[in-house]
């Protein structure tokens, strides 16, 4: 097991090699032609421009020296790479939750109330076939520039998908369970507590992964579109300038961004539902 | 909830109290099903009564309505006729007498919960005091031999365990009327009776009403006061069969006895007649 892990880990990292090597040189070597990097750029020029946008080097090429440089070259420019981030992950997070949260609870309100689930459901499923990205441009109408615009438009992607997966669970709670906890005395309020939501948490972390993705986008979406800081609006900049280097800057700080959050929610969910599937130990 | 201590009362099990109303009293009961357009009468007229101390059992083929009858004692199903009184009161409409606790034949262990988490659940809905719930619940698991187990998932369980957990969740609120359906119907014989010794161990020192569900007539036998022998769909009361087998029993031995042979062959005999009704040909 462990041999076939690091073998596995090997591959990764020549595939990875590969790829890097083929877009650093592949342009130049022995008439290639192609992964031009004037629309690609290449490993070493994005590096380069994460320096500088990073503030870790100035645009002279020297690298900064100590906090004074630092800080200064930080309010000269007014969306550096991590005014940028700050911005972007403060309301990706604050979609997320919001999303999350109202998504979880109008789950389980619906897929346990019959009578709510008559009324509103046929509306949800109409919501929910809008693209909700084609809604993003009357959200910066209606909201502004600002935070607010950026979390709304990542709240109305994120809501559904929460939505959609926790009603399921709910709806599909074992009749068992629900009959169990009803003869050992619970009331409707106490079902709910203590046996739809531990039962459906393995339905709302399913549609965890995708929802921090989607959080991401809506949030990098409504950047595009009108933003004072931000990932999204660093693209939009870098691509104003025909810079690709600084686009890329920026798709690679989203990746290692999108990596990270999902292994957060994976620890999360391997915590809490540490009951599923232990048998033998 | 009224506590019966394991001396205090003690009552000879066919000399209830001539006042008291019977634990549970069935009369009349009646039910028809819809089943695909077709209307399907599952119980027809059944009345009988289970004393206070009383171990009782519903004999059948499969398909006979048993569980059906227990299922309307618990009020998990509504009744077409009939009324069902415990201690000699309607049960509020939906919602099941507080002294009533139900083991079912399906597993329906909260699988989010630790064995110990299991079995004070009943406790915490009730909102007993910490001290005395953790007293009682590790009460329970010494009764029921889950020393060790306390904190292991229903997962990590083999079956008979995991019936003896259900078993403890439901006896851990001291119910004076236990309804059980069919609850070692999935287990294998030598575990089942094993279960049975730890049934009438509980069953001596507490003396609970019983109502048991079975399509077993070694188990009946082995453990009930008397058995109500259904016939086959519908469902009614065909015999009862009073079962004056001595007190306290010892569920291997007692299958030795000459009087359980005979008992056993004479309930054989009118259950044989039934088995065959539904045999297909």
């Amino acid at each position: 097991m462990k041999r076939r892990r690091g073998s596995a880990l090997l591959w990764q990292a020549a595939i990875v090699l590969a790829v890097v090597a083929t877009w650093q040189w592949g342009y130049s070597h022995a008439g290639l032609k192609m992964l031009d990097p004037y629309f690609l750029s290449r490993p070493s020029d994005i590096w380069q421009q994460f320096l500088q946008l990073g503030c870790l080097k100035s645009a002279r090429n020297e690298w900064v020296a100590g906090a004074a440089q630092f800080s200064e070259c930080l309010a000269r420019k007014d969306n550096n790479l991590w005014v940028a981030l700050y911005s972007t992950l403060k309301n990706t997070f604050f979609g997320f939750l919001t999303g999350v949260a109202s998504g979880y609870v109008l789950g389980v309100l619906l897929g346990r109330s019959a009578r709510l689930s008559e009324i509103f459901e046929p509306l949800l499923v109409a919501l929910n076939s809008i693209p909700r990205i084609a809604l993003a441009p009357v959200i910066i109408l209606a909201f502004g520039l600002g935070d607010t615009s950026k979390i709304v438009t990542s709240w109305l992607v994120v809501v559904f998908l929460v939505f959609f997966n926790v009603y399921e669970g709910a709806r599909t709670v074992d009749r068992g369970f629900l009959n169990a906890a009803r003869l050992l005395g619970a009331s409707r309020w106490q079902v709910t507590s203590t046996v739809v939501v531990p039962a459906t948490m393995a339905w709302l972390f399913a549609s965890l992964t995708p929802a921090i993705a989607f959080a991401l986008i809506g949030v990098i979406v409504g950047e595009f579109i009108g933003a004072e800081s931000g990932i999204g609006r660093l693209i939009i900049e870098s691509e104003a300038r025909a810079e690709a280097a600084g686009m890329m800057v920026a798709v690679i700080v989203l990746m290692v961004v999108g990596v990270a959050l999902t292994t957060v929610i994976k620890r999360l969910q391997d915590h809490l539902l540490r009951w599923q599937d232990r048998a033998g130990d | 909830m009224g506590e019966r201590g394991p001396d205090a009362a003690n009552p000879p099990r066919h000399a209830a109290p001539p006042a008291a109303a019977p634990a549970i009293e069935v009369r009349g009961l009646g039910k028809r099903f819809e089943v695909r357009g077709h209307d399907v009468e599952a119980v027809r007229d059944v009345s009988f009564a289970v004393r206070a101390g009383e171990f009782v059992c519903l004999l059948g083929p499969s398909g006979c309505g048993k569980s059906t009858i227990l299922n309307m004692v618990a009020t998990l199903i509504a009744p077409s006729a009939g009324e069902i009184l415990i201690e000699g009161e309607p049960q509020p409409r939906g919602r099941v007498h507080p002294g009533v606790g139900y083991v079912f034949q399906k597993d329906t262990l909260f699988p989010w919960r630790t064995v110990e988490q299991n079995i004070r659940y009943a406790l915490e809905l009730a909102g007993v005091p910490r001290d005395e719930m953790n007293e009682r619940v590790a009460a329970a698991i010494a009764q029921a031999h889950l020393g060790g187990f306390e904190h292991a998932y229903p997962a990590a369980l083999s079956g008979g365990m995991r019936q003896r957990v259900s078993l403890m969740r439901a006896l851990v609120a001291r119910p004076q009327i236990l309804l059980m359906d069919e609850p070692f119907g999935a287990l294998d014989t030598h575990t089942k009776l094993g279960m049975h010794g730890t049934l009438l161990d509980l069953w001596e020192r507490d003396h609970q009403a019983v109502l048991f569900v079975t399509h077993d007539l070694s188990e009946a036998l082995t453990l009930s006061d008397r058995i109500i022998l259904l016939s086959a769909r519908p469902g009614r009361v065909k015999e009862i069969f009073d079962v004056d087998l001595p007190r306290p029993r010892d569920e291997v031995s007692l299958r030795e006895t000459p009087r359980y042979a005979e008992l056993s062959s004479r309930i054989w005999h009118s259950l044989g007649e039934e088995f065959r009704k539904v045999r297909v040909p």
